[in-house]
């Protein structure tokens, strides 16, 4: 390690050690620990402060620095800060099963503010508005977000010169259309009109409790919500709710107002709510991992293995081969038929499954004449061939929800249909465009 | 998460044209093809005529050879054992008719200065006239996308990747490709692509006289190429051989002199050094073994 890089530590350790060693001792101490023992730097360190009678701490792993919050990198473990309580309440949790009471709010500092989270509450007592030197803190990415924890080790002074961060009640809380809500971007305001809504039962921790589901759609998309309390909402009205926060199941993001949720209703207008579907490219998929009743267009350049003439269980539904459920065994098969196809529209592709109303629909085969042809061919795969035959590089416009795995985004196709493309008009289109740039 | 590679589209004029690999920075990511325009592609779909096709192999390990000729030029195209659903596909096809083609991009190198460029099929599909012609629309609006995307790179000649993306409308990956492009080929020539766009315009608007005045002195791609040189023998075909040789050289069942081998391997047109890689890829696989040294025997 080179000279410039050990000041800071050099300065550290006299500002701990104090008296009794000078700058040139506590230098050869370190050298020696460095380089002839080769130890890491934060052994080093301890083993000298110990060496000097400071009483390093144990179990720390590294000697505290002070940082701003922005200057937070969310892998910090003993960091210091200086930061005015924004906002604070006090939480009922349940940790390893077992129930704890825990504080839980916003710290901010001239560069930014963070969500933190006090785990042990006899250490220290919080008032918003206060601003105080915590020490020994360590610090967390939770979705994307810096969290700041105050642990057993923390310690929290109250600062003599207060500091001048904004005063906020809650979080913060963007502003965002539904086309952009994406797992993990924290807390957010929306405004749409609830397509539809209505009760649903939940029990979570042994607890009854009703729900509200349904759609809520603005001019660039719409997704699904839960509300958590009984906010009234109505069909039809259209609400502005207030730090809503996003989960995503599969990466279908899903809309929750929960207990720090505000719904005030609104006269926005919306010139054309998204009910239907919307339009998107795979690559855009992709990059936010699904959507809900999305449309994409594209060829079908792949029928993957499983397509055609299948089996089912007729308990549980599930593809069989032979007439072998694995959770069922020895059962009397149903048949039907589906697709598993590839459409790429030049941006990416996806997987698609298509169930039979719809391959019946788009290759014109219907499952009594499946079942015909695979008995005159004695082959259940002349049914996919023919298929592949009739659908491969076809153009398709295909509606359904996206969800995604380990193996990219999977689409249940809900409508599909052949896209007729006006070749003529958009070759003028393109001959236009060409001729204009020469 | 695994993505499927996107299938581009592209045609014969720009794929042939591209030089330029460059292996994936992912683990186990493929090779990708860089073509002049910036496109960084491992798969493609294309559309065209199937003009000649010939089963070099036999009917048990069939290897076809096709030529698939678009608005300027032609594609070339391999469909080996290994692609069973493309195989029988193009077994029933007849010459000359409108194919679509989805598959993987090969690369040959016959010698350090050339690299010649085939598509090997993962689907081939007898399509109509209409669909035809929508491919070809595609592939000329791609076309001509990629080559503004590449006109706004090259005037912005310092931008990062990240600079372009947020600026030109496009990915970081495709910014990534037009920036490698840039550097490798240099300034693409605008009217060869552009004729590409201009004769699949007069294909799709036979009653248009369209003429977008280029110079029509540009010497096009040569349409006649002949196909066995052009499509080579791959590396796999080429092992297909080696172990084939070691069979035939292995009179005492003790395994084929090395010396034998070399000799064999020369004769065909595979240098030493290649062999060698060659050897050391199949005992890899665990296809063949060296009983004692300076011999080599299949398993």
């Amino acid at each position: 390690m080179k000279m410039e890089e050990l000041t800071p530590h050099i300065e550290e350790l006299k500002r701990v050690i104090g008296e009794s060693a000078d700058e040139k001792q506590i230098t050869d101490e370190l050298n020696t620990y460095l380089n002839v023992y080769h130890v890491s730097i934060d052994a080093a360190k301890k083993g000298i402060m110990r060496k000097y009678g400071v009483d390093a701490p144990l179990f720390v792993p590294a000697a505290s620095v002070t940082k701003k919050i922005n200057e937070m990198t969310g892998d910090e473990k003993n960091v210091d800060l200086v930061a005015r309580v924004v906002f604070v309440e006090e939480k009922q949790i349940t940790a390893r099963g077992v129930p704890k009471t825990i504080f839980s709010g916003i710290l901010g500092d001239e560069t930014a503010t963070a969500s933190f989270t006090v785990w042990d509450v006899g250490k220290m007592e919080l008032v918003k508005g206060e601003t105080y030197n915590f020490k020994n803190a360590y610090t967390k990415m939770w979705n994307d977000k810096l969290q700041i924890n105050l642990g057993e080790r923390s310690v929290a002074e109250p600062s003599e010169t207060p500091i001048d961060a904004p005063e906020r009640t809650i979080s913060y809380s963007s502003e965002v259309t539904i086309s952009e809500l994406r797992d993990g971007i924290g807390n957010v305001t929306v405004t749409g009109k609830i397509l539809s809504v209505e009760p649903k039962s939940i029990t979570s921790k042994d607890e009854t409790k009703t729900v509200f589901t349904g759609y809520i759609a603005d001019n660039t998309g719409k997704v699904q919500f839960t509300a958590w309390n009984d906010f009234e909402l109505k069909n039809d009205e259209t609400v502005c709710a207030k730090n809503a926060y996003i989960k995503a199941w599969r990466g279908v993001p899903q809309l929750n107002f929960g207990d720090q949720c505000e719904i005030s209703r609104v006269d926005a207008v919306f010139s054309n709510v998204h009910s239907g579907s919307s339009e998107r490219s795979v690559a855009d998929i992709t990059k936010t991992g699904g959507g809900l009743d999305v449309m994409v267009t594209g060829a079908i350049v792949d029928v993957r293995m499983g397509s055609g003439l299948i089996k089912r269980c007729p308990n549980c539904n599930r593809s069989i081969l032979g007439d072998e459920c694995t959770a069922h065994g020895k059962v009397e098969s149903v048949q039907d038929l589906r697709m598993k196809i590839v459409i790429d529209d030049g941006t990416g592709a996806l997987t698609a499954v298509v169930n039979r109303e719809c391959t019946e629909k788009l290759t014109g085969i219907t499952l009594e004449r499946a079942v015909a042809m695979a008995r005159e061919n004695v082959d259940q795969d002349s049914v996919c061939r023919l298929m592949e035959e009739k659908v491969l590089a076809m153009n398709v416009a295909a509606t359904g929800n996206v969800l995604s795995d380990d193996y990219g985004p999977m689409m249940i196709v809900r409508e599909i249909e052949k896209m007729a493309v006006d070749i003529k008009k958009e070759a003028e289109e393109l001959m236009e465009k060409v001729e204009g740039s020469m | 998460m695994i993505s499927r590679e996107t299938a581009w589209r592209m045609f014969a004029g720009e794929l042939n044209n591209s030089s330029l690999e460059r292996k994936g920075d992912e683990e186990k990511s493929p090779t990708y093809l860089i073509t002049p325009l910036g496109t960084k592609t491992n798969r493609v779909l294309i559309a065209g005529v199937l003009l000649e096709k010939q089963n070099i192999g036999n009917d048990e390990e069939p290897l076809w050879r096709a030529r698939i000729e678009d608005v300027s030029g032609s594609y070339f195209v391999n469909v080996g054992r290994y692609q069973p659903e493309a195989a029988a596909a193009i077994a029933s096809l007849e010459t000359p008719s409108f194919v679509a083609v989805v598959g993987k991009i090969r690369t040959y190198r016959p010698d350090e200065s050339r690299i010649l460029v085939s598509i090997r099929p993962e689907r081939i599909v007898r399509i109509d006239s209409e669909t035809r012609q929508r491919i070809v629309l595609e592939t000329a609006k791609c076309t001509w996308k990629r080559l503004n995307g590449m006109k706004a790179a090259l005037s912005m000649p310092e931008a990062s990747a990240d600079d372009l993306a947020a600026t030109g409308g496009m990915t970081k990956d495709e910014a990534e490709g037009i920036i490698e492009a840039a550097e490798f080929y240099g300034m693409p020539d605008s009217s060869r692509y552009l004729k590409l766009i201009q004769s699949s315009l007069r294909m799709l608007l036979p009653e248009r006289e369209i003429d977008l005045g280029l110079p029509e002195d540009v010497v096009d791609i040569p349409d006649e190429i002949d196909l066995e040189e052009r499509s080579g023998i791959s590396d796999v075909d080429k092992e297909d051989l080696v172990l084939d040789m070691l069979g035939e050289l292995d009179k005492d069942g003790r395994g084929a002199p090395m010396d034998d081998l070399i000799r064999k391997a020369t004769s065909e047109g595979i240098t030493p050094t290649e062999l060698e890689e060659m050897t050391n890829s199949l005992m890899d696989k665990g296809l063949v073994y060296e009983p004692v040294l300076g011999r080599l025997k299949r398993i």
